[in-house]
């Protein structure tokens, strides 16, 4: 041990009397220096491989099967019945319209988180030190905050009776209520009954936890972008949307790619939010996430089956992400 | 990735001229660190919040250490609904007396109805089960589906049991044996506030029409916010819908031969889901609380929120309870659903039975426990001290007596039962398929007619399943 720091140390000019043997730099407990990296990588992958590929694998092979509670609990085995899981879903209207629902729902709360977070970053990024540190103790409160919790408070906002926001929308004079949404009286209006706008809801309280996140990951970009690239456009004379979309974004462009790719999966699997908004009972606004746990978890369970609507989802998601990489490197090349 | 960088950099013409800057590396290396971080972060979260466990309860198994048959032992029993003083002290009583007979301990866990079928779920998949458990008597056919049920029909073979009456046994016995022992019946009326009533000289409605002009009486004197008969959408929704069109001539599905048929689509089901629909559409509940289920209701009663609802003996303690004790005695009463052209309506058949989980640890004990709690001492006791109707003939005639229970014995009379299939749970909860057809009714979005053709064909793909 002695013999190797001096070696590094002393590099050629080691005073040591002993042969001097040329052996590789770091070697410890007779492992060659290749497999160290190897080796130091086993528990990660011992965690992933139980935690998430095993359930993974085990989800997948249940799609294709007829699995409830006789077979989980070992009295029957469980019988192989191919494609019939995904075959029952073409002429399913639940499916479709929780298929419809999660992905008009991300199309709609992906770049709305985008866009807001990126604004309130640029704006953090422009505020004093004191302010901006006020402004990102604020926001990171709501992104903070449990997702049940989150459903919660924005159920209670929504309340029909008690909501604050019938109560807001009633204090409106009645010229400008009738002008923008042709009604003035909102009292008992009940938001979480129809699907679209249970949607409306679930997207405003998605992008309210979501946008801190974004805003605080572009500052952090921000803060790397040298001033003198502002000061040449300014001297230059470049408006700030010019500004913005010529230095910041492109110099950004790693951090808004993983910030895009976080969103879109976070976005696309949302479920605590919506199960307390909307409960279980109101099919017409399930996701396919919510109709999953439904089929799969309520009685009599037909997990099979939930777990093929869970695969569907999750090789939409490998889509959606795959060809959002693909995209960026594309461009990368060009 | 870095050249990329590089390259985008210098192409920007607005900042060709700081593109020797020593520095220019900096934002790339930065941008990069960020991306990384960020991504870690994430992860991490996605991680911890997958991380939460259960603890798995240790049951302690002292060795039995002689004297009574059962003595070391522990039982857990599961009771449904929500404890309330008269039921806590009943099963404390049952518990005490099987202990001093039997010596063994008993845990008891209540589970709330709209929880039942969830914690079922779960126990039969493999977690912490009961080894005895009380069961509503439509949920029978589904569990024994799912071989939850142990079989006992040695237990109402003999003793006390042999006197329940056969006809009471349809959901419980299945291919000859016996799954559940019942336990009280459980008709349904409606449960109304005597007292603003009596304020608002409102008399006991005789018809449907008399109904409504009470329910919209109430609301035009205690607040818009009241509603005057509460409308349930939820999990136990059909107890209401079934009694409306039950009364008017309606059923659910028929079986003819091995298939079931359904028969939502015709005229006497069609006048009970226009009744029921009505409740909102005719603003005597409100369009704001579409899915709520009994439990929900009672909670805004015992608020002043409700002036009627259909519901049945149990849940007065509950309600005197929520209340603070304000809401009790003769403030509250029952009339029996009255039907649309006048008389009583029919009722859901409900009822409660209590048996043995299959996994249960303690299969001996736990059949013993049964053996107990559904012989006449206290089968009677359980159905007299909850609210509910005794299953022993003799019982159930004396109780025609009894003011508050005599509506119930009335509707006990007429009640019919829901399709004895186990897929009913599917249709009737999970699928919650005429809930939302009376949701689409209700919002314009289609005729009864069409959405009631559609949860006929829903409802006959459900039962039909296999």
């Amino acid at each position: 041990m002695t013999n190797t720091s001096t070696l590094s140390r002393g590099g050629g000019r080691s005073s040591d009397p002993g042969p001097r043997r040329p052996r590789p730099p770091r070697k410890a407990g007779g492992l060659p220096a290749w497999s160290i990296p190897y080796v130091l990588l086993i528990p990660g992958l011992l965690v992933i491989g139980a935690l998430l590929l095993y359930p993974l694998i085990q989800m997948a092979i249940i799609a294709f099967q007829k699995v409830g509670l006789v077979q989980i609990s070992g009295k029957k085995p469980a019988t192989w019945v191919g494609l019939d899981n995904f075959t029952s879903f073409v002429d399913n209207d639940i499916f479709w319209s929780s298929l419809r629902n999660t992905v008009v729902f991300a199309v709609i709360a992906v770049p709305l988180t985008l866009v807001l977070g990126t604004a309130v970053g640029v704006l953090l990024h422009r505020l004093g030190k004191k302010m901006s540190l006020f402004v990102i103790i604020g926001i990171m409160f709501a992104w903070a905050v449990p997702p049940v919790a989150q459903g919660v408070i924005w159920r209670w906002l929504f309340d029909a009776e008690a909501g604050i926001v019938n109560w807001a929308l009633n204090l409106l004079p009645d010229w400008l209520s009738t002008a923008l949404f042709g009604r003035a009286d909102w009292t008992g209006e009940p938001w979480l009954n129809d699907a679209w706008s249970i949607y409306m809801v679930l997207v405003i309280c998605v992008v309210w936890a979501g946008f801190p996140f974004v805003a605080v990951s572009v500052l952090a970009g921000l803060k790397g972008v040298p001033a003198e690239l502002y000061e040449a456009a300014r001297v230059d004379g470049a408006a700030p949307w010019r500004t913005f979309w010529k230095i910041t974004f492109p110099l950004l462009k790693p951090v808004f790619a993983v910030l895009t790719v976080l969103s879109i999966i976070w976005d696309f699997k949302v479920f605590s939010q919506l199960y307390v908004l909307a409960g279980t009972s109101n099919r017409e606004a399930y996701n396919l996430s919510m109709y999953a746990v439904t089929e799969a978890f309520k009685a009599p369970p037909k997990m099979g089956s939930g777990a093929a609507i869970a695969l569907v989802l999750t090789v939409i998601l490998l889509i959606v992400t795959a060809a959002y990489i693909r995209q960026m490197f594309k461009q990368e090349d060009t | 990735m870095l050249v990329y960088q590089h390259r985008s950099a210098l192409t920007i013409s607005l900042v060709r001229t700081v593109g020797r800057h020593p520095g220019r590396e900096n934002p790339v290396r930065i941008a990069k660190i960020t991306a990384t971080t960020v991504t870690t972060a994430a992860l991490a979260l996605g991680l911890a919040a997958c991380g939460s466990g259960e603890t798995p309860e240790s049951s302690p198994s002292a060795a039995a250490a002689g004297g009574p048959k059962y003595a070391g032992k522990t039982l857990t029993f599961w009771r449904l609904g929500d404890s309330n003083p008269d039921a806590q002290k009943y099963t404390d009583e049952l518990v005490a007396e099987f202990e001093k007979q039997t010596g063994a301990k008993v845990k008891v866990e209540w589970i709330p109805w709209p929880q039942v079928n969830d914690k079922f779920t779960a126990a039969a998949a493999g977690g912490a089960g009961p080894d005895v458990t009380e069961i509503g008597n439509d949920q029978v056919p589904l569990w024994q589906s799912q071989e939850a049920l142990e079989p006992i029909t040695d237990i109402v073979a003999s003793g006390d049991q042999a006197q329940i009456p056969k006809n009471l046994m349809g959901l419980e016995t299945i291919d000859g044996e016996t799954y559940a022992v019942p336990w009280g019946g459980g008709s349904r009326a409606v449960l109304y506030r005597a007292d603003w009533f009596k304020e608002l000289k409102i008399e006991v409605p005789k018809s449907w029409d008399e109904l409504v002009a009470a329910a919209k009486k109430i609301q035009a004197e205690k607040g818009s916010d009241v509603d005057g008969f509460a409308f349930n959408g939820g999990s136990d929704a059909n107890h209401l819908l079934g009694a409306l069109a039950w009364t008017a001539g309606g059923e659910y599905a028929v079986k003819e031969g091995d298939k079931w048929v359904g028969k939502l689509t015709e005229p006497g089901f069609k006048t009970g889901f226009a009744q029921y629909t009505g409740l909102v559409t005719d603003g005597l509940s409100s369009k704001s609380r579409l899915n709520q289920n009994t439990t929900e209701i009672r909670t805004r009663f015992s608020n002043n929120k409700v002036g009627m609802y259909l519901t049945a003996a149990w849940d007065l303690a509950s309600i005197e309870e929520e209340s603070k004790g304000k809401l009790k005695g003769d403030k509250l009463a029952f009339f029996p659903l009255p039907s649309q052209a006048g008389g009583e309506a029919q009722s859901f058949l409900g009822g409660n039975d209590i048996a043995v989980w299959g996994t249960a640890k303690e299969k001996e004990a736990a059949k013993e426990f049964v053996k107990l709690a559904s012989g006449k001492e206290w089968g009677v006791k359980y159905a007299t001290d909850g609210g509910l109707l005794p299953v022993y003939p003799e019982a159930l005639a004396k109780l025609a007596e009894d003011p508050v229970q005599a509506p119930f014995a009335a509707a006990f009379a007429k009640a019919k039962a829901f399709p004895a299939d186990p897929q009913w749970t599917e249709a009737n909860e999970t699928k919650a398929v005429l809930q939302n057809a009376a949701r689409k009714v209700i919002e314009g979005k289609e005729s009864a007619d069409e959405a009631l053709a559609a949860a006929n064909k829903e409802l006959e793909d459900i039962l039909n399943a296999s």
